[in-house]
């Protein structure tokens, strides 16, 4: 990258957290992540230059947009920052980093604040699907149709199934991980629910089957959080250094990045891809480019990996189009137990969308702070030995907008 | 961290037992469920499948009855966990048999809300009661992740600190040690609280009461509908008993009004008796569901549309102020509020922070304040004191405890300046404050 982007730390709201029992607004959540932030970095709030807000549906969730002003609220300090609110579905949080990232490369600011925040449990989940229809082309692909995204993701499955085979056990194990993993987050939304593998691989009426080959526990969360993160240019990352005397290569970064973009439709995706061994060869390109950015030859040059699960089947796909297998052949790091913690390549150590929960606007903001975190051994439980490097994969739409990030020490 | 793998719970048909169940079997253990008869262990099977929204649970149950299971279940068990009726002679009938059946290193274990650890124990053998202990898990117990770890005098310490970890990093528990002293921490101060506000609803009325000490004070749901939820007869039973037994700074707070013991006596327990209700009662009027609301001076029901409570312009501004996450603001209008309405709220929610902090020390319920903190945080879902003193400020909060002549707890003394008292790790503490 042009001019490194440090990453300082942040907060996260506990995902188990139901705000609309609460009685809460949504920029209550917002201030608890900036404050908690602030407090967990110990960061002056005059100190911040510039402020991203990550979120997808404000106005459909919680009726409410103009996200960015709301960061103003929180602190009198913060009365005039410039702030913007940036949306990609399920990718908002990253594209909210990806924006303040770029401000500090190109030298616009030194220390940036980004937020990701959605409020889901306002609604009906009948209500929440239809909303979520809206991160697909809604009036071809979602209008009138039961929980349209499950059925999308099942489809990927499906076309997993017709290139290369796939069993739907494999898609047990993964939520059976994650589910597990949660229970060492302190933060995850299902750290107390129960899920096995073989409740995940049964069909009863807790476990129903949602669209096609998903079933609930295949399913991410509905979740109310938010996220917050501070980006650093290396004239403030070293001003923080100094002031609480710590050395400058204590700080990770943002080492590399990539951003994608493949057509909306489901349909449109597959014939593009067709003939060849990636089904989504713009995810796989997306964390390509954040490797070769990263300057990593490839994904063992990681130690950890949080990657979007919002249904079984992506991370599936995810795990041969980070290179973890060859093409259609994710299941064998599912069987020799790489994914798991303790394996080669644990995935999701923090659960994941599965576990920890998706507040869909401010997931790509938690998992570079799960990044973060991991790589300065914060982690406590779900800690991953020695992660010295994390890459992130977040995915908005039926895998239209991908970003990865690579976080931690050069 | 102890091996435990084979569970058995006496009563698992009750709340208690089926959802205690339901913690050890989602845990890995492998639990036998044991009742009257096969259908009554049945029953609590399906109710831990609730719980666990997961009809595979069952894979890790098994059913039996006490006639025909109970000494090949006990014989076999790591731990035997009893959730029968709060009636000490019962548990001690059970008891009297587990010591029979059991093997020496098992670990029994009573869920009882308030009941003397020691006494249960009393006339059983060595073994029995060096492994013996309280483990009083919250209602719902597959929800509320407060615990409760009570040992007695003859308990085996390290026993206590293993269940401690057991409890929390296999079954997702946060757990505190108390003393085995009436109900208790986490409802010896919980119910003080609970019975002052039902006292106070004679004179000042039940909607008002639940009104004035709201989830804006810190608390997911209001008391006197918490009550209700919890049922009178339960209600009694826990005050009955701690002012039976205790003779603190808040004795009287524990005397049961006069009307709820007339009422209990004539069936009205709460929302266990639907036909008679408790401080609330729905009734249908046509396809409509009308709320009644208790007069407690006339033990009459009302419409709750005829007995409106007066808004209070401060209170309405701090559920504002909740509304939007200023939590400390908020709290700053709640000290600095006027008019003898905010005198009885800052009475109650002060009068709380003084007695739950004047519980912690080596001769009282816990060692620490970080456990009354734990068991009313995760508990009952309260705002644990230490956030209020935080939030608030030691300072004031003292001032304030002067002002209404409450005890000034010690530990609150010894707090100095700039520091933080409540120190869980990982909690967003805007959780405790509902608009």
């Amino acid at each position: 990258m042009s001019a490194p982007v440090f990453i300082l730390g942040g907060y996260q709201t506990d995902f188990a957290r139901n705000w609309k029992k609460e009685n809460k607004h949504i920029v209550a959540m917002i201030r608890e992540a900036v404050e908690g932030g602030l407090e967990a970095t110990g960061i002056d709030p005059k100190e911040i230059q510039v402020g991203h807000v990550g979120n997808f549906a404000a106005e459909l969730y919680a009726m409410q947009g103009h996200l960015g002003a709301f960061l103003v609220d929180v602190d009198p300090a913060f009365s005039g920052l410039p702030t913007a609110r940036h949306e990609a579905a399920c990718a908002s949080g990253s594209i909210a980093i990806l924006a303040a990232s770029a401000e500090i490369e190109a030298g616009r600011y030194d220390l940036a604040l980004v937020v990701g925040v959605e409020q889901m449990k306002t609604v009906d989940p009948a209500k929440g699907g239809e909303f979520l229809g809206t991160a697909a082309w809604y009036e071809r692909e979602a209008k009138g149709i039961e929980f349209p995204f499950p059925k999308l993701f099942g489809r990927l499955g499906d076309e997993y199934d017709r290139r290369y085979g796939l069993k739907d056990e494999h898609l047990a194990h993964i939520s059976a991980i994650n589910y597990s993993n949660a229970k060492r987050n302190p933060l995850a939304q299902t750290r107390n629910w129960y899920m096995t593998e073989d409740q995940a691989r049964s069909v009863d009426k807790f476990n129903t089957v949602i669209g096609g080959r998903i079933k609930i526990s295949d399913c991410s969360q509905v979740t109310d959080g938010a996220v917050s993160l501070f980006l650093a240019s290396e004239k403030a990352a070293a001003a923080y250094a100094k002031k609480r005397g710590i050395s400058l290569d204590s700080i990770p970064r943002l080492l590399g990045w990539g951003h994608r973009t493949a057509p909306i439709e489901f349909d449109a995706k597959i014939a593009e891809s067709k003939n060849q061994p990636y089904v989504l060869p713009h995810t796989r390109q997306a964390i390509l480019d954040a490797f070769r950015r990263a300057g990593i030859p490839d994904v063992w040059a990681v130690q950890a990996i949080e990657t979007h699960d919002c249904f079984t089947t992506s991370e599936y796909m995810a795990i041969d189009h980070f290179g973890i297998t060859k093409p259609g052949e994710s299941w064998k790091a599912i069987e020799d137990g790489t994914i798991e913690m303790g394996g080669k390549l644990p995935i999701n150590p923090s659960g994941g969308l599965i576990g920890c929960g998706h507040p869909v606007g401010a997931t790509g903001v938690r998992q570079v702070l799960d990044a973060f975190k991991q790589v300065t051994g914060q982690c406590g439980d779900y800690q991953v030995e020695n992660a010295k490097r994390v890459a992130t994969l977040n995915i908005g739409g039926s895998g239209t907008t991908s970003v990865s990030f690579v976080v931690g020490f050069a | 961290m102890i091996p435990i793998q084979k569970v058995v719970v006496l009563g698992a048909n009750g709340t208690m037992g089926a959802g205690s169940g339901e913690v050890f079997a989602a845990g890995g253990c492998d639990v036998v469920f044991l009742a009257r008869t096969i259908e009554k262990a049945h029953e609590g099977l399906v109710a831990a499948q609730n719980m666990a929204k997961s009809v595979r649970i069952a894979d890790r149950i098994s059913l039996g009855t006490y006639d025909q299971d109970m000494e090949e279940a006990v014989a076999k068990a790591d731990l035997i966990f009893e959730a029968l009726a709060e009636d000490m002679e019962l548990k001690k009938s059970f008891f009297a048999k587990v010591d029979k059946f059991r093997r020496p290193d098992s670990i029994v274990a009573t869920v009882s809300s308030g009941l003397s650890i020691a006494e249960m124990a009393l006339g059983r053998s060595e073994s029995f009661r060096r492994n013996f202990l309280g483990i009083h898990l919250f209602n719902p117990p597959s929800v509320i992740v407060g615990t409760e770890v009570i040992p007695h005098a003859e308990t085996d310490p390290q026993l206590v600190r293993d269940i401690v970890e057991l409890l929390e990093r296999r079954f997702g528990r946060i757990a505190i040690v108390a003393a085995d002293k009436p109900a208790f921490a986490g409802n010896r101060v919980g119910f003080k609280v609970l019975n002052e506000v039902a006292q106070l609803a004679e004179e000042h009325g039940v909607a008002f009461m639940d009104y004035l000490i709201g989830p804006y004070t810190g608390r997911a749901m209001a008391p006197l509908a918490t009550i209700d939820l919890v049922g009178w007869d339960v209600h009694k039973a826990i005050v009955d008993n701690v002012y039976a037994h205790t003779n603190d700074e808040a004795h009287e707070a524990f005397r049961l009004p006069g009307y709820m013991e007339e009422l209990i006596d004539r069936g009205h327990l709460g929302n266990k008796t639907p036909q008679f209700g408790g401080f609330y009662r729905r009734v249908k009027e046509g396809n409509q569901t009308v709320q009644l609301v208790l007069d407690p001076k006339t033990g009459a029901y009302k419409d709750v549309r005829d007995t409106a409570v007066r808004k209070l312009s401060w209170l309405e501004k701090i559920r504002d102020l909740h509304h939007v996450g200023r939590y400390r603001q908020a709290l700053h209008e709640f000290v600095q509020a006027e008019g003898p309405e905010a005198d009885l709220a800052r009475k109650v929610v002060f009068g709380y922070v003084s007695y739950a902090l004047n519980r912690v020390g080596p001769d009282e319920v816990v060692r620490e304040v970080r456990d009354i903190d734990r068991i009313m945080g995760f508990g009952f879902n309260w705002a644990p004191p230490s956030v209020l003193v935080d939030i608030i400020g030691r300072d004031e909060v003292i001032r304030q405890l002067e002002r209404y002549k409450l005890p000034v707890p010690a530990v609150l003394r010894r707090v100095k300046a700039g520091e933080k008292m409540f120190r869980e790790p990982h909690v967003n503490i805007g959780r405790f404050f509902a608009a």
